[in-house]
């Protein structure tokens, strides 16, 4: 559906996407993860046709973007990181201009536009100014724009940044739905959301693709069990040197103690090994209670540290 | 494009700038109107149309300011740019929101010179050619404010830059007056334009041998023309900048004479500055 052949972008001397090849598939969620100025962005901007590529060319549905812009723009929906909304406009009015420009067509546009508030859950402001909107809501706004004109492709830039806990569920389940009929491209520079709706990530660090496989795959390639925070009631030197003598610990930390008479300590695991049994029979033989023990998600610097450092054991 | 058009025009009068532009501009024809019409019981009303040229100076860059600036500040720009619409479209919308409220301040000025008309007989026609050029004129204006307000996407720098160059316009034939007209200086003036058109070219395409071959060809076009027609370099400074001069031009049309000429430049004055912001935008995406 979406081809991105060797794509570069250069400023000046900076290259902010570099080189970069991948396709997304018909009806396929894909992830597209990075800490900020990683050229996500910018590579979604070029994907949607605002910005032209250095070098490299992207095809959506067999069109190219440079030779037939109109074509592959109606078949994308962009929302990018920053709502493009009108503030002196309401909702509904807002709504009506996008679909002109769309060319929706005016008789089908009442009732498309009714099902796209219906689903977004935005009706209820339609007739509000969007200036004076929450974060929230403007950020449906924008999302509601993106889907105006049954779009085969949406292209979603940090979906979910500013929301509230609640909020951002609520948007990931959309996202979900909306995959059904879709083909998505999403970028966020948090893990859990990708894993949580992306059938595909790819991790792009530096204008590069420095990782591209499943949530699943992924998560067991980087070995994210790996680690445990566990919090103990017993005497520091013991309870570290009780653990440390474990098989298959590989360090054992304490990172001080945050209640009295207990103490947190950190467990890193060797690959492939869980440990989280023998250290619950270790410490509950020794009569050291367990206050909590989780496994620590991997942060996404240490994601790349990780992936970065494995493609280059390998090369 | 119509979508655009309605867009902006709605936004005129749903913000002050409409209503500014509009108060300011029948506050002023209002005013020379009473002076020179009224007070003085003079019916030609040509005069007061020759004499509020000047206003274009200030309405101009307020009507202008926000066109194209707004859209990047808000990152509006990326809707528009990624819809299926096409650039000159968008921009040709945003032109004719803003000619389109100029034109209608001006519909209620007509109301002057119905005015006029009940105290004697007016030129009717005279005045309908005034308004012609009147409504071309402030269209060409308009054009300039709208690439101005393409170059930054800040409002304030916007409404400076479009006041300056409206400025200098205005100053133009003044500023001509005091320029040379010797053939030196004429050749002088061909070879900076020469060398300016090489450095754009360079800086377009970073290219050093195009660039040179650009200059080598404009020195020896130069060169050809001094040549065959050595009068050809007197007063050419005077002569290129003169094309800039749009008020020269309304000279015709307070006189109330209704040429084809003036009407031609007016228009392609106003098309050339579309073109060029059409082109400022597309450029931005590959910069």
């Amino acid at each position: 559906m979406v081809q991105v052949i060797n794509l570069t972008k250069r400023y000046g001397q900076h290259i902010a996407v570099d080189n970069v090849s991948f396709t997304v598939d018909k009806g396929e969620i894909l992830g597209f993860l990075g800490p900020n100025g990683a050229g996500k962005t910018t590579t979604m901007n070029i994907i949607t046709g605002y910005l032209s590529a250095t070098e490299g060319s992207v095809k959506v549905d067999g069109f190219d973007i440079l030779e037939e812009p109109e074509e592959v723009k109606k078949r994308i929906g962009y929302m990018p990181e920053f709502p493009p909304l009108y503030m002196d406009m309401t909702v509904q009015e807002y709504l009506n201009f996008v679909s002109d420009i769309k060319k929706i067509d005016r008789k089908t546009r009442a009732r498309n536009l009714d099902r796209i508030m219906d689903m977004i859950k935005i009706g209820d402001v339609r007739k509000r100014l969007i200036k004076n909107l929450s974060k929230g809501y403007k950020q449906r706004v924008g999302l509601a724009q993106a889907l105006i004109g049954a779009p085969q492709v949406l292209i979603l830039d940090e979906p979910t940044v500013g929301l509230d806990p609640k909020q951002i569920i609520e948007i990931r389940n959309l996202i979900k739905e909306l995959g059904k009929e879709h083909t998505i491209i999403l970028s966020s520079h948090i893990l859990p959301e990708v894993s949580a709706v992306c059938e595909r990530v790819l991790i792009i660090n530096k204008g590069k693709i420095v990782a591209s496989d499943t949530p699943e795959n992924l998560s067991r390639r980087l070995g994210d069990t790996g680690r445990l925070s566990i919090r103990v009631a017993g005497p520091e030197k013991q309870v570290l040197k009780l653990i440390g003598g474990l098989a298959g610990v590989k360090s054992v930390e304490s990172t001080g103690a945050r209640e009295p008479g207990t103490v947190d300590i950190l467990v890193e695991a060797e690959k492939d090994i869980d440990v989280r049994r023998p250290v619950f029979y270790a410490l509950s033989r020794a009569e050291y209670p367990i206050l909590h023990m989780k496994p620590i998600d991997l942060t996404l610097e240490e994601i790349f540290l990780q992936v970065t450092t494995q493609e280059r054991e390998v090369s | 494009m119509l979508a655009v058009l309605r867009r902006e025009l709605r936004a005129y009068f749903l913000s002050p700038t409409g209503y500014i532009f509009m108060g300011f501009f029948l506050l002023l024809s209002g005013f020379f109107f009473t002076y020179s019409n009224l007070f003085q019981a003079n019916p030609s009303y040509l005069g007061v149309l020759g004499s509020i040229t000047f206003i274009f100076l200030i309405v101009v860059p307020i009507l202008t300011m926000r066109l194209m600036s707004e859209e990047s500040r808000q990152k509006t720009d990326q809707l528009l740019l990624t819809s299926p619409l096409s650039v000159t479209g968008i921009v040709l919308g945003k032109y004719f929101a803003a000619v389109g409220v100029f034109l209608i301040t001006l519909l209620i000025t007509c109301l002057y010179p119905i005015i006029l008309s009940f105290f004697g007989t007016i030129a009717v026609w005279e005045i309908i050619g005034g308004y012609i050029g009147f409504f071309l004129l402030g269209s060409a204006f308009i054009s300039i404010g709208l690439f101005v307000s393409s170059l930054t996407d800040n409002q304030v720098i916007a409404a400076v830059v479009t006041f300056s160059a409206l400025l200098f316009i205005w100053i133009m034939d003044w500023v001509l007056s005091g320029l040379p007209t010797d053939r030196v200086s004429g050749i002088v003036f061909a070879c900076m334009l020469v060398a300016g058109v090489a450095a754009l070219v360079y800086f377009s395409i970073r290219n050093i041998y195009v660039c040179a071959a650009v200059a080598l060809v404009g020195l020896g076009i130069v060169a050809a023309l001094y040549f065959t027609n050595e009068f050809f370099f007197d007063g050419l400074i005077v002569r290129s900048l003169e094309w800039f001069s749009l008020l020269k031009r309304y000279d015709n049309f307070s006189m109330g004479i209704l040429s084809l000429s003036p009407i031609v430049y007016y228009i392609s004055f106003s098309s050339i500055f579309v073109f060029l912001t059409v082109r400022m935008i597309e450029k931005r995406r590959w910069s």
